[in-house]
């Protein structure tokens, strides 16, 4: 017989006891919420569900692409969905951006920027103390009855991190990527042992040449690729990849925005357009879009149009 | 019998040649620059940047292992080592019910449900048998492995362990460089004695990292150096524009040589550019 999965909290004594096997059965999604919606049906769709927990993801994009607006709706999302969660905002850009949340809030929850918690992460070594204290927090979640356990984790941008004290000597990079590694690990051990939903962004550099066809895209008429390197690609498990073009007619009503998967173990490559509102961000078909744009001679539509 | 006396002579070895067997990748073109696909009795490293398909490759073969014998597999059990959360079941799922789709095609008069004391060709019985370890450190890593001797002579049906991926928790600040080198050499060595006694394949992935070698950056597989000797076969995955390409880098009976593969719904299979008429099962 398959013996049951080990429980959350025997991290500490898990190496001393004997290892054993988890039955895949049991970690079929019927069994246990394991994905949370973006709140839209079709990023869902383009997501097969939303995001997974246990795992990490990265949305990478250039600066205003909506990364930092996916992490708010995510953060405000999490207690109203299934998964009923609070959720750890860490962010390495200064200020966090409080207006910005309290608009997206739903006024019918005023109570709901209680189960955000929010932290600030000045350089690495910071961000390794905050998941330790996290890791204590997720562990005793009976010491914070008021608020709801904390299953999403979100660092708003891993490569603000790394932008100071790193040059470009192979030294420096190999002990920048050494943090990277220990970085991705505690995440994915929080992720494991506490079924949390975890997500990182971060930012985009130019290429001029080479680079494998899912770490490569067009973005505002510049080739890019994610920051960090192929080190820290090697770090998460889905990377999630945030473009915008201009429109080919030069309407300034038209960014084409797509979020596109670039890998993920249980997804296929492919790609859905999208829109940023005011309250919040929204796939969008393709013909929808063009044909507001008509309607509205042009000007931004899209953050007018009503989706639901 | 001629390895429990410690010797071998020439024909004993030819005859437990033929007597290994291969899994099958799911791709024609893969399996023939392999020889047939993964030999049992082997250590075979795969490696690759994110996205190529290493962790695919993996769920495929814990799959593809559990072909039952009358369908041309090996009808074993599969272990799988998961130390970056990348195994999402799912996905094993959707490629548990393309062999199936596969199998049932190639073998029409098959039903189902085969006869009694035989493997149901239902996903759930492909999922139940594979034997899913999660490791969060290096340290659960050594344990998993030094525990794999014991485990696998409680459970002489498993012929396939597949690590993925097998250097992640090592990359990060060791302040002893050299235990850890001595840690990956031990381990190594193990996988490799594993593979012989128990008569089954050892595949582990493997991450790209770029070295800096002779005053420029290079793609090279992380901790080489600790590894290398140690494999019998080396395979690396890599995109040539946008299609996927295999290369055996190291063998020791097959020449180097490459091949196109594709990552589908149903799961790694011959690229559409192949001369392959479709998947072969076996």
């Amino acid at each position: 017989m398959r013996p049951p999965a080990p429980s959350a909290a025997s991290s500490s004594s898990y190496s001393q006891r004997e290892p054993r096997p988890e039955n895949p059965l049991l970690l079929l999604p019927s069994s246990r919420v394991t994905k949370l919606s973006l709140g839209c049906p079709l990023l869902d769709r383009l997501l097969s569900g939303g995001l997974p927990a246990a795992s990490v993801t990265e949305i990478a994009g250039e600066s205003a692409t909506g990364k930092t607006q996916l992490c708010l709706q995510l953060a405000l999302l999490a207690p109203q969905s299934p998964l009923s969660a609070s959720s750890l905002f860490l962010h390495s850009d200064l200020p966090f951006p409080l207006h910005r949340l309290r608009r997206l809030a739903p006024k019918s929850r005023p109570d709901i920027l209680d189960h955000v918690l929010v932290a600030a992460a000045h350089s690495p070594t910071d961000l390794l103390s905050l998941l330790a204290r996290a890791q204590r927090l997720l562990a005793n979640p009976g010491r914070s009855p008021h608020r709801l356990p904390i299953r999403l984790i979100l660092l708003d941008s891993v490569a603000s991190l790394f932008r100071a004290d790193f040059d470009a000597s192979p030294a420096d990079l190999r002990r920048r990527s050494a943090l990277f590694f220990q970085i991705s690990a505690k995440l994915k051990e929080l992720a494991y042992r506490h079924q949390c939903v975890v997500v990182v962004t971060n930012q985009v550099v130019d290429v001029l040449e080479g680079g494998a066809g899912n770490t490569v895209a067009w973005s505002s008429g510049r080739r890019v690729s994610p920051a960090l390197g192929i080190a820290w690609a090697n770090c998460v498990n889905t990377r999630l990849f945030l473009t915008r073009e201009v429109d080919r007619d030069g309407a300034s009503g038209g960014a084409r925005r797509r979020m596109k998967v670039a890998f993920a173990p249980h997804l296929p490559e492919r790609y859905c357009e999208f829109v940023i509102r005011r309250d919040g961000v929204f796939g969008v078909e393709p013909a929808e879009r063009l044909e507001r744009l008509e309607c509205a001679g042009g000007l931004r539509s899209s953050y007018i149009y009503q989706h639901h | 019998m001629g390895e429990q006396s410690g010797a071998q002579n020439a024909w004993d070895m030819l005859s437990d040649e033929q007597s290994q067997k291969h899994t099958t990748t799911g791709s024609g073109d893969l399996n023939d620059i392999l020889g047939g696909g993964i030999h049992c009795k082997e250590v075979t490293e795969i490696g690759g940047v994110p996205g190529v398909g290493k962790t695919q490759l993996g769920i495929q073969l814990a799959i593809n292992v559990q072909i039952p014998v009358e369908y041309g597999g090996l009808g074993g059990k599969a272990v799988y080592i998961d130390t970056e959360g990348s195994f999402m079941v799912e996905r094993v799922y959707q490629i548990a019910e393309g062999c199936i789709r596969d199998i049932l095609e190639h073998f029409p008069q098959s039903h189902e449900k085969s006869s009694s004391g035989q493997k149901q060709l239902q996903p759930e019985h492909f999922l139940a048998d594979i034997y899913y370890f999660r490791i969060c450190s290096y340290t659960e890593q050594i344990a998993v492995i030094n525990y794999l001797e014991k485990f696998l002579g409680e459970h002489k049906d498993v012929r396939i362990v597949v690590i993925d991926s097998v250097t992640f928790h090592f990359r990060q600040d060791f302040e002893d460089l050299a235990l850890r080198t001595r840690v990956l050499s031990g381990l190594s060595l193990k996988l490799m004695k594993i593979a012989k006694t128990y008569n089954l394949a050892v595949v582990l992935l493997n991450q790209v990292t770029t070295k800096f070698t002779e005053g420029s950056f290079q793609l090279t597989l992380a901790l080489g150096d600790s590894w290398s000797h140690s494999c019998t076969n080396r395979v690396i995955l890599y995109w040539n524009g946008n299609e996927r390409y295999a290369c055996l880098d190291k063998s020791p009976s097959l020449p180097v040589a490459s091949a196109p593969y594709a990552v589908t719904g149903k799961g790694i299979r011959d690229a559409v550019s192949s001369n392959h008429k479709r998947a072969r099962v076996t």
